[in-house]
């Protein structure tokens, strides 16, 4: 009984001194920005970026590109500055084991080496992290976030990252949907169509677009789900319904569009079929007759060349945004530190994020970056490319090159 | 090994520590809390047994004071930075209360219970959805903690009475398929209700109020570290004291044998819910703090990822053990975080790597059988450099480390052009070498070890640093198996006898 | 539109028609079967040493791999260098050995010094495998989805090749070669097993050693040798069914094995855990289940459907359809 009786008391002990400290705690700790945010570092010759993305869990293979993408920009960039860029990287590992993005926010704003940020790779990862961000001072630029509503409130959704902080080198759901949308419409002119998405954020956001506006034109639209990890389609196929014309499919996979695409025409049916930048790889997906959404690429490119052939001749694009997003960092930082003359700190290089604009030859994308501070169309808000930037369609010929038709 | 039996007869007071090991198959019928006194007594000596036994000696209610007294010191010494508090402080505290709910459900009443994640991931939506501007709610968290809560109880106890009659396995495989439709539920189902999708599909729910408690705002990490310590010392104590109750010995009368404690007239079947209830309420309640630490609710924070990594921590602590709790998600969080890429030490990392190599070697007995292996290993480095850069190459032996020593090399082969495939074959001939030296035994295995130990750092320089994420995950596994190999009852647990 | 599933499901299945019964229920058996194999091995294991083998479907994806390393050795389904029908014979040969020889060592390794470890523990220990191969296979595979291409064997210019061309059509739905193979290799692997273990002196060993380990070891059986020929056996047929995995669906990639192993686990269980029949019987119950779902519900309920199914079917039947009810010794 005495025995209870004393640990209850040490207990209730306890928890008394540990109200006071939160107390405590809380009134000497600072309120909005970390000191880290406002420390004034020295550039000297290496500079370091941070790199979020899904090195391992499912999501790995998307991971991959993008690191190789974020490597070779350094190599591009080292070449000829005498600013050195260093990475270091953080594993989101986006659907995987353990809560990451957030973590890797924290490790990221508390490592003073870090002045900028690559990443990270999903919209709910930047929704899960941001704020880890700019409580640090930093900015992040991500190549493959693409919801909406991380730079546009729009329709009773509140922009879910704070202005300023959030910067993405790829067109959002909404441009891609729409003009996926009006192609589908206009161009194609199909009335009856199938959306499947891969229950993955990037796939429901351009889906949903997708299907507004196609309802909006007053064409008939179905939907169906896969998910990434059961790559067995023939029942999914077996469920479209046999007077649809066009299945879009925005998955990030192109092995998986190739996979259904296969199972597509073993089945006997005969639906065009229609991926998104995700599918984009003339490598894997071959169905000739199909679509894809991509970036207006510069096949041309030297530097395009270049990442080819030290990647075994892969055209893959998905992970190309990475290394425009890893420029544009680089760009904001070589800006701070010459104003600074060899001193900056990270609120200054993200301040200079939306100022920090590449050609068409620097960004790869096909397009120049520029990022807009106000709201531009429909779907842009401040942290968004303006300009010029858009995905072209591409029409997948029968030897398996991809042309573009619009 | 065998210099217990050199010894055989000697008249000496204190006994030989390893008679109770001498056949560790056949401890059927033996009490080993019995046998292994003797092995308790002789712990004593030395500075490290005093503390082992100060530690075992003590009162619970001090060591949990000692614990806490370390936890709330650590801001300020050891985990100044906020991100390492962050991930080393919270995370690692946010897992002992997950943790402690998952023991009272398994260690306690010995229900596998998979569907575990599911409760967690419950009271996280409850939070959003009540503190958010997703429904333009914005209840504090007074309120919204209990409702997470309860929210997580109601389904725990409808899924606890429906599977109250399966057996062990059963219920495992019944909670599991909770648990992936409760995954497939969030991220797809997604029904709508009052105009929006009720758990805002793969994008979840962003924008979280931090933790507010009657006006008053948890905001800074060191807040929260705070607040989460002083949750998981109430969960700690609150399951302590169930655990010393009634209630707590009749789960241990029913996990050990339900069908005896239920003729002994104990409720199997509703304390069995009563566990379910308890686990749930905590998991909620760490789910709900886990969604404001975040700011958001995503549904695959909630996957069947982290029960593994829950799973491990209560095993690798021990079986039932609260205190094992802890040391189980220090354990396993802190390797996790130190492994992680983001943790940014590869110098750091390396020491350790070699270091622990090297610890292993020189605990090898006798003496000069260490000697030899590190000699060899060594000269083996110096042998293998030379005939590759004699065959194959400038090319092959000139690359560098991906950062820290330089001396490195003229020993570990870093081929300085791209090498593909070639490390597949360096990574699979490493799994098969080490397999092939855990099954040699004597002489044979000191002379295997020399060239395995090379074509380890040879991975490790060329493979393992190139991937951290999964190099990470992998070495996890393997501390797993290993862990499990020498200490199947966990670190705290007690091993107990299993009666056939 | 979500309250409106059973309306929608009832419109899907008028739309599709008989056809689309048909296709469903191929699809079903098809993929049922690549289930029933797996789940042999959960059952196998499972029946003794009544351990969940959670790494199990890890050694099936194991087994895609090796079956793809044999594809691309001799050229890839695009252009292969020899003959197709010897190559997809070399890669059921490679692949099921090696995934045997993978299976042996896990049990050499992880679980034989776990024997009389409390029941949890080789429970951890199959986790540690799992990640353990799981993430040596990202790192082997620089986590890239590898194609088999299946379709492209023996055709000409990537083409659609004779794995594909119809052996028979039901109502207009083709049943192709690729398919019958599935099925057909599936149903004799499952006879050979069942001659071994109901015909040999193995078997016998087995059947023994599952009933009552220590007495078998008693009459003389060398136990850790069958329960290693049990792994061996159960990896093999994973190791099959990851080809035909690869030659029917196509898409290796390191983390497939979770899920499927999963379902292929279900269906042991469903069909009584511990039991042969019962894991062939579930197997191909769960695709069937799974197709109806996926085309009449859409791919989004399909795992609902399955696991809810799984669920109730438990809570009245917590034994499977042929597992024998276990008698509690006291």
């Amino acid at each position: 009984m005495l025995k209870k009786v004393g640990a209850v008391a040490a207990f209730a002990a306890l928890v008394s001194v540990l109200v006071a400290t939160t107390a405590w705690g809380s009134a000497a700790a600072p309120r909005h920005l970390s000191a880290a945010a406002a420390k004034t570092v020295k550039c000297g010759k290496k500079v370091t970026i941070g790199v979020a993305y899904p090195e391992t869990g499912p999501a790995a293979s998307l991971g991959a590109p993008q690191w190789d993408w974020a490597n070779f920009a350094k190599k591009q960039w080292n070449k000829s500055h005498k600013l050195k860029l260093a990475f270091v990287r953080g594993d989101t590992q986006l659907a995987g084991a353990n809560p990451q993005a957030v973590q890797v926010g924290h490790a990221f704003a508390s490592n003073s080496k870090i002045l900028a940020v690559t990443g990270p790779a999903g919209s709910q990862e930047v929704e899960d992290s941001i704020l880890a961000y700019k409580h640090g001072g930093l900015g992040v630029v991500s190549g493959s976030a693409t919801r909406i509503f991380l730079t546009r409130a729009e329709g009773g959704t509140a922009r879910e990252t704070p202005k300023g902080s959030f910067f993405r080198t790829v067109p959002n759901d909404g441009q891609q949907g729409d003009n996926v949308a009006t192609f589908i419409h206009k161009v194609l002119k199909k009335k009856n169509v199938r959306i499947i998405d891969d229950e993955e954020a990037y796939s429901q956001g351009l889906a949903a677009q997708v299907k507004a506006d196609l309802e909006a034109t007053g064409a008939t639209v179905t939907t169906d789900h896969i998910s990434q990890q059961n790559p067995d389609y023939s029942s999914v196929v077996a469920g479209i319904p046999n007077n649809t014309q066009l299945v879009y499919i925005p998955w990030q996979v192109p092995s998986m569009a190739q996979q259904f695409f296969t199972q597509l025409r073993a089945n006997g049916k005969k639906q065009i079929v229609m991926g998104s930048d995700g599918t984009d790889d003339p490598s894997t997906f071959k169905g000739a007759g199909s679509y894809v959404s991509g970036f207006p690429v510069d096949t041309t490119s030297p530097a395009l060349k270049a990442f080819q052939s030290a990647h075994g001749g892969d055209p893959e694009t998905f992970g190309l945004p990475t290394y425009t997003s890893v420029m544009v960092n680089a760009k904001a930082i070589a800006g701070a530190c010459k104003a600074g003359h060899g001193k900056t700190t990270r609120t200054a290089i993200r301040k200079r994020l939306h100022k920090v604009t590449l050609t068409k030859t620097v960004s790869l994308l096909g397009f120049p970056v520029v990022f807009l501070g106000k709201n531009q169309g429909k779907f842009q808000g401040p942290g968004d490319m303006g300009g010029t930037a858009a995905f072209g369609i591409y029409k997948i010929q029968k030897n398996g090159t991809y042309a573009r038709v619009g | 090994m065998s210099d217990a039996s050199d010894t055989p007869g000697v008249p000496e007071p204190p006994p030989e520590p390893e008679a109770p090991e001498a056949e560790p198959g056949s401890r059927i019928g033996i009490d080993s809390w019995v046998a292994e006194a003797d092995q308790r007594r002789a712990r004593g000596r030395g500075p490290l047994g005093l503390a082992a036994w100060g530690w075992e000696s003590a009162p619970d209610s001090t060591k949990l004071l000692a614990f806490v007294a370390i936890a709330a010191s650590l801001p300020f010494w050891l985990l100044k930075s906020e991100g390492d508090l962050f991930n080393f402080g919270l995370f690692t505290l946010i897992f002992v209360g997950l943790g402690l709910g998952l023991q009272v459900v398994v260690g306690l009443a010995g229900l596998l219970d998979l569907g575990y994640v599911a409760f967690y991931g419950i009271g996280a939506y409850a939070y959003a959805l009540l503190s958010s501007g997703y429904y333009g709610h914005h209840w504090p968290a007074e309120a919204t903690l209990p409702i997470a809560m309860g929210a997580a109880v109601i389904p725990a106890a409808i899924l606890g009475f429906a599977a109250r009659r399966l057996l062990g396995d059963y219920l495992a495989i019944v909670t599991l398929f909770f648990a992936q439709a409760f995954l497939v539920f969030t991220n797809v189902t997604n029904p709508t209700l009052f105009g929006k999708g009720i758990t805002g599909g793969a994008n979840g729910i962003p924008n979280l109020d931090p933790l507010t408690f009657f006006g008053y705002k948890l905001t800074s990490t060191k807040q929260l570290y705070f607040f989460t310590l002083g949750t998981v010392v109430v969960v700690a104590a609150a399951i302590y004291l169930a655990n010393q109750s009634r209630i707590g010995r009749a789960w241990r009368a029913s996990r050990e044998d339900p069908l005896a404690a239920e003729v002994m007239s104990i409720p199997v079947n509703r304390l069995k819910i009563l566990a379910f209830i308890f686990g749930s309420a905590v998991a909620g309640l760490l789910g709900a703090i886990y969604a404001a630490v975040s700011t958001a609710a995503v549904s695959t924070n909630f996957n069947i990822g982290v029960l593994i990594i829950l799973y491990a921590i209560v095993i690798l602590g021990g079986f039932g053990s609260i205190a094992g709790v802890f040391v189980g998600a220090i354990v396993i969080n802190v390797s996790f975080e130190f492994l992680e890429p983001q943790t940014d030490y590869p110098s750091f990392k390396r020491w350790l790597f070699y270091g622990l190599i090297i610890f292993v070697i020189a605990r090898l007995k006798p003496w000069y059988r260490a000697a030899v292996i590190l000699a060899g290993t060594v000269g083996f480095g110096f042998a293998v450099h030379a005939v590759v850069a004699a065959m194959a190459g400038h090319a092959w032996t000139t690359g560098k480390p991906i950062s820290g020593a330089g001396w490195l090399t003229h020993w570990v082969v870093i081929p300085r052009l791209n090498h593909g495939n070639f490390d597949n074959f360096l990574y699979i001939g490493l799994v098969l070498a080490v397999m092939l030296v855990a099954s040699l035994k004597g002489w044979w295995r000191t002379i295997a070890l020399a060239p395995t130990l090379y074509l380890t750092a040879l991975v490790w320089e060329n493979v393992l640093v190139t991937s951290p994420g999964v190099t990470a995950l992998i070495l996890f596994g393997v501390m797993l198996i290993v862990l499990m190999a020498i200490r199947p009852q966990g670190l705290l647990g007690t091993s107990r006898v299993e009666i056939v | 539109m979500h309250h409106l599933l059973l309306f929608n499901i009832i419109d899907q299945i008028r739309a599709l028609g008989w056809g689309g019964a048909f296709t469903l229920l191929r699809n079903g058996i098809v993929l049922g079967s690549l289930y029933s194999l797996i789940a042999l091995g959960y059952t196998m294991v499972y029946g003794i040493l009544k351990l969940l083998n959670f790494a199990h479907g890890d050694v099936f994806m194991i087994g895609t791999f090796m079956g793809y390393g044999v594809l691309i050795a001799f050229g890839g389904a695009l252009a292969p260098t020899i003959p197709f029908i010897p190559l997809i014979l070399l890669m059921f040969a490679v692949s099921m050995a090696g995934s045997g020889v993978v299976g042996v060592g896990i049990e050499r390794f992880a679980y034989r010094p776990l024997r009389n470890a409390p029941r949890i523990a080789p429970l951890i220990s199959a986790l540690g495998v799992a990640f353990f191969l799981e993430n040596s296979a990202q790192l082997l595979t620089n986590s890239a989805h590898e194609l088999y291409n299946g379709y492209a064997l023996g055709g000409k210019n990537g083409n659609f090749g004779p794995l594909l061309n119809p052996v028979f059509t039901i109502d207009q739905v083709p049943v192709t070669v690729i398919m019958v193979i599935v099925v057909l290799t599936a149903i004799a692997l499952m006879a050979a097993l069942v001659l071994i273990v109901y015909r040999t002196k193995l078997g016998k060993a087995m059947r023994a050693t599952s009933f009552d380990r220590e007495a078998a070891s008693m009459m003389g059986i060398d136990t850790d040798r069958v329960i290693s020929m049990t792994f061996f056996i159960g990896s093999v047929l994973a190791g099959a069914a990851g080809v035909m995995y690869g030659l029917y669906i196509g898409d290796a990639y390191f983390f497939i094995g979770f899920l499927f192993g999963l379902k292929a686990f279900t269906a042991a269980v469903v069909g009584g855990i511990g039991s042969l029949p019962g894991a062939m019987l579930g197997g191909v119950l769960i695709g069937v289940v799974e197709a109806f779902a996926t085309g009449y519900a859409g791919g989004q309920w399909s795992e609902i459907v399955v696991f809810g199914i799984l669920i109730l079917f438990l809570l009245v039947r917590p034994t499977g359809l042929l597992g024998s009810p276990a008698i509690q010794k006291v």
